[in-house]
């Protein structure tokens, strides 16, 4: 998932982290201590939770309001469109339920993807068509049935590029008509652009089948996004009624809608349609949330660290100085997390070709310098990397390492300069130009570290000035001067199949630009492994595989140079209770959360 | 003449009754000269003068100074990986440490840059940036203001049309698009930035200040042009630009040493303020951009943000209480 950092204020680590699937576990032994690894849990799909009630938690006591602050806006609340995290865990989470869910379980501290509104589902042989059963008996909000045919809606409104631009495109890469065959020509471009008429979704019964044109085997994974929950046709049948749909989509979760201002507030109240004994994985003990996403940073900080508002809690990552103090004071109130994503160097493929090149960056890269000059908290918010470009806690990851002498988070110039010279350059002859935001001073003072290092270790530097908006547009451009982008991303599901292919396939740069493959890699060795792996039907063969692929990668092209992997630290007041951090999204557990009176 | 024979105590005697001139005791003096007279009695001024001379000297010997206390600024001199330890916060000094006085106040969080070093070169901007924009505004605001108020008829009123237009407009807005430009203009070369970036805000602070000098000269010239020696000069034949430059301006000098003394403190408090906005200078330290990034440490580490504020404050005041002092100093009508 793409990674972006919030354009709202220059708030110390507020990561904007597109939905992320990882979960937490033990700590990575750092200073702070905090660092709780992402990814791994969660591979556990467990389709006998499919009746409800959800287990109750422990001492939970109904009632109350929780306040919830944030710093970093909200950019939609409709399901087809949800990709962000905090976006995406208050919609699945409370409101708009879909085909499958996740839920945290506490014990372990990792996450299990479990029946939602569909009891169960099935893939043909190849993975190229699978069949969901839909629980009967689910009514939105206003009492209407949740029809078969809504969630056929759902699949082909999430196709549509056009109206919702900032949505995740699984259904396009893998769907029917989406475009991943490339001899396809009558392409399916969703709901408002080619009509409600779409023959890859079939409904026999309460069964509805989704066709493939590649195999998906991480099908009931995209299942847990509102993407492919039920949106009933006739609230949206014409742009003119979408705009008003999105304002308040019908809830099927135990919360609705009951005030809501677009990027700035979000009041839900409990939803009496909805059936406990219907949803193995939600509970309904707070009344009522009140969610203010435009609340400065300070402010923030200083109601969670004073607790002048015991049911308040925020999702933003706390300032440093806000994390050091709590630490000593008011420990139990801090609630660090794992985030499963990747801060990465991407050195543009087509034009750094030497891989010495390439490697002379990883051992001259000041990371440690450039983390601290971006305001990280080494150990809490950032991790030091290994050479795995999927974070810890991926199932079938295991370490290695393809800068040998390198430890984590250290720093060899001479080693670099020396690779340089086997290359064939003198110290300073090989120029490395990437982009910065000059109107963020963080980034500035990120910049003034990298051009330090680099110069030590022996290159030439041309930083590029842009400014915060254009940022990522300006990183997206196929023809730039750019040689070095740096690029996050994070987990959509915890496979190596939402790193792999995504990050490293060969992408049509005329018909699509760089999407998310920023190093520009192209080798037609490892787009044809990873269309192998593609088929590999057994989930803990298919993980090894991608592993295995991952570090021959790595080792032989270096394409990407990871430089930290991300935590978050979290806080609450003293009232809010069984908070921790879903590591689907890297947000707090809204689901399980109660508020003492 | 005394009467003869009498000589009583207190007699007067006639050469008592008429000053006799001291040869070379007195002599005329320029309304300049009796302004400075007074300045040098005033206390306040003397006090003022000598704080704005401190900070000055602080600022124009800032290399010297930094090198000597080893201190350093900026990323040249400063190894980040080593200072910076927990959290982001310097693993010497405030705010998780002692004092120490080999960073007197304290290193810059996440990058261990050194405050004073950063103070002194943040200073240095401040007045360079104050002082090059007051002097482009006053050139400006008095050439305008002389030859509008001196012309008749369109030129005048063309001239006092553009001094309206000017005050109306809302330049913050204009400086603040002029970043995202100037980025865009200069991305790809760093040097050509910076300095962009400074003749912008010295462009802004003259375009934002030139009209009330000009306003002022303006005023002071349409009341001059009437008295007799301008139109005796007129009536002889002397030409338009001598009337201005030799006649006129000698006569306005108290209202300019005002106005720049007044200037001053404005602009450097207005560079603050649209550092603080993004829109100040990059590349080099500014105060208005480290108040900026302390203002979140308030309660952490107080020292980094009041630093900055106090100097500004400081500096401020005192051009502020000088530029007051020399204005009675040049003002005939507060003559005791």
């Amino acid at each position: 998932m793409r990674w972006n950092k919030p354009t709202i204020a220059a708030a110390v680590g507020a990561l904007m982290v597109v939905a992320a699937c990882g979960s937490g576990g033990s700590d990575s032994g750092s200073d702070t201590e905090e660092f709780q690894e992402g990814g791994g849990k969660g591979q556990v799909i467990d389709m006998t939770r499919s009746d409800g009630p959800a287990p109750p938690v422990e001492g939970a006591a109904e009632g109350g309001t929780i306040d919830v602050y944030s710093d970093a806006g909200l950019n939609t609340m409709m399901p087809s469109e949800v990709y962000y995290t905090n976006a995406g865990a208050i919609s699945s989470g409370l409101v708009n339920r879909s085909l499958t869910q996740f839920v945290y379980n506490k014990d372990s501290g990792d996450i299990t993807l479990i029946p939602d509104l569909a009891t169960s589902w099935e893939p043909n042989e190849d993975n190229t068509e699978w069949t969901f059963t839909i629980r009967e008996g689910i009514k939105y909000e206003n009492g209407d049935p949740v029809e078969m045919e809504d969630f056929a809606t759902g699949a082909m409104l999430s196709m549509d590029r056009h109206t919702f631009p900032e949505g995740a495109t699984y259904s396009n890469n893998f769907f029917l008509h989406g475009g991943c065959d490339p001899n396809d020509k009558e392409l399916y471009e969703g709901y408002y652009q080619s009509g409600p008429e779409y023959d890859g979704v079939e409904i026999n019964g309460n069964e509805i089948t989704y066709k493939m044109a590649c195999p998906f085997p991480d099908m009931p994974y995209w299942g847990s996004f509102g993407a492919m929950g039920p949106i009933p046709e006739d609230a949206i049948d014409t742009q003119a009624e979408l705009k008003e749909y999105v304002n308040h989509p019908l809830a099927t979760g135990p919360y609705m809608f009951d005030n809501y201002v677009p990027e700035k507030e979000l009041t839900l109240v409990k939803n009496p349609e909805w059936d406990p004994n219907s949803d193995p994985g939600r509970h309904q003990y707070v009344d009522q949330w009140n969610m203010d996403f435009d609340t400065d940073t300070a402010k923030i900080d200083n109601i969670i660290l004073e607790d002048s508002q015991p049911a308040a809690l925020t999702f933003d990552d706390l300032l440093a100085s806000t994390y050091l103090r709590m630490k000593q004071d008011a420990p139990d109130r801090l609630v660090p997390g794992p985030e499963a994503c990747t801060w990465f160097l991407a050195p543009d493929y087509r034009k750094v070709t030497e891989i010495e090149v390439r490697q002379a960056l990883a051992y001259g890269f000041p990371y440690e310098a450039f983390l601290e000059a971006g305001g990280e908290v080494i150990g809490a918010t950032a991790e030091y990397p290994t050479s795995n470009i999927m974070p810890p806690g991926i199932p079938g990851r295991v370490e290695y390492n393809v800068t040998p002498g390198l430890e984590p988070g250290k720093t060899d110039p001479a080693k670099a300069k020396e690779l340089l010279a086997k290359a064939g350059y003198d110290p300073g002859e090989y120029e490395i130009t990437w982009l910065y935001q000059r109107d963020d001073e963080e980034a500035v003072a990120q910049k003034d570290q990298v051009v330090k290092g680099l110069e030590e270790a022996g290159f030439s530097v041309r930083p590029v000035a842009t400014t915060t908006e254009a940022y990522s547009t300006e990183r997206e451009e196929v023809d730039s001067s750019l040689n070095l982008r740096f690029a996050g991303w994070c987990s959509d599901f915890p496979s190596g199949g939402s790193w792999m292919p995504p990050l490293f396939q060969t992408t049509n740069l005329d018909a699509e630009g760089l999407a998310a493959n920023y190093s520009v890699f192209s080798e037609k060795s490892v787009d044809q492994r990873i269309a192998e792996i593609n088929q590999i039907t057994d989930a803990t063969e298919q993980a090894t595989a991608w592993n295995d692929l991952e570090k021959m990668m790595q080792q032989k092209y270096l394409p990407a140079i990871p430089v930290y992997y991300t935590g978050a630290i979290q806080g609450r007041g003293s009232a809010v209770q069984n908070m921790d951090v879903d590591p689907a999204f890297g947000m707090p557990t809204f689901k399980d959360m109660w508020v003492q009176q | 003449m005394a009467l003869p024979g009498i000589e009583a105590e207190g007699t007067l005697h006639p050469e008592e009754l008429v000053d006799e001139p001291k040869p070379g005791a007195i002599h005329g003096r320029s309304p300049t000269q009796i302004a400075l007279e007074r300045l040098r009695h005033d206390k306040v001024a003397i006090i003022s003068g000598v704080v704005v001379a401190i900070l000055v000297l602080l600022g124009v010997l800032a290399p010297l100074i930094t090198g000597a206390l080893d201190i350093c600024p900026d990323s040249d001199c400063t190894d980040t990986a080593e200072v910076i330890g927990t959290g982001g916060y310097p693993a010497i000094g405030p705010p998780l440490n002692a004092f120490t006085w080999d960073h007197p106040l304290g290193l810059e969080p996440q990058t261990g840059y050194d405050n004073l070093a950063r103070l002194l070169y943040g200073l240095r901007t401040s007045l360079l940036v104050a002082t090059i924009s007051a002097v482009g505004a006053t050139l400006i605001g008095v050439i305008i203001g002389l030859v509008s108020g001196f012309a008749h008829g369109w030129l005048d009123r063309g001239m006092s049309f553009t001094i309206d237009t000017f005050l109306a407009f809302p330049f913050i807005l204009g400086a603040l698009t002029l970043g995202p430009i100037l980025t865009q203009r200069f991305a790809e070369n760093p040097t050509a930035l910076n300095w962009a970036s400074v003749i912008a805000v010295i462009t802004v602070l003259v375009v934002l200040g030139w009209m009330y000098l000009a306003r002022i000269i303006r005023a002071e010239v349409l009341s001059l042009r009437e008295r007799e020696f301008i139109q005796a000069a007129r009536v002889i034949g002397v030409p338009t630009r001598r009337i201005l430059f030799k006649e006129l301006l000698p006569n306005l000098i108290a209202p300019i040493v005002v106005s720049i003394s007044l200037m001053l403190p404005n602009f450097v408090a207005l560079e603050a303020a649209l550092s603080y906005l993004g829109i100040g200078i990059t590349g080099v330290p500014s105060l208005g951009q480290t108040i900026n990034e302390a203002q979140l440490d308030y309660d952490f580490y107080p020292i980094y943000l009041w630093a900055p504020i106090i100097t500004v404050m400081v500096l401020v005041v005192a051009l502020n209480l000088l530029g007051d002092s020399v204005r009675d100093a040049f003002d005939p009508k507060t003559r005791r």
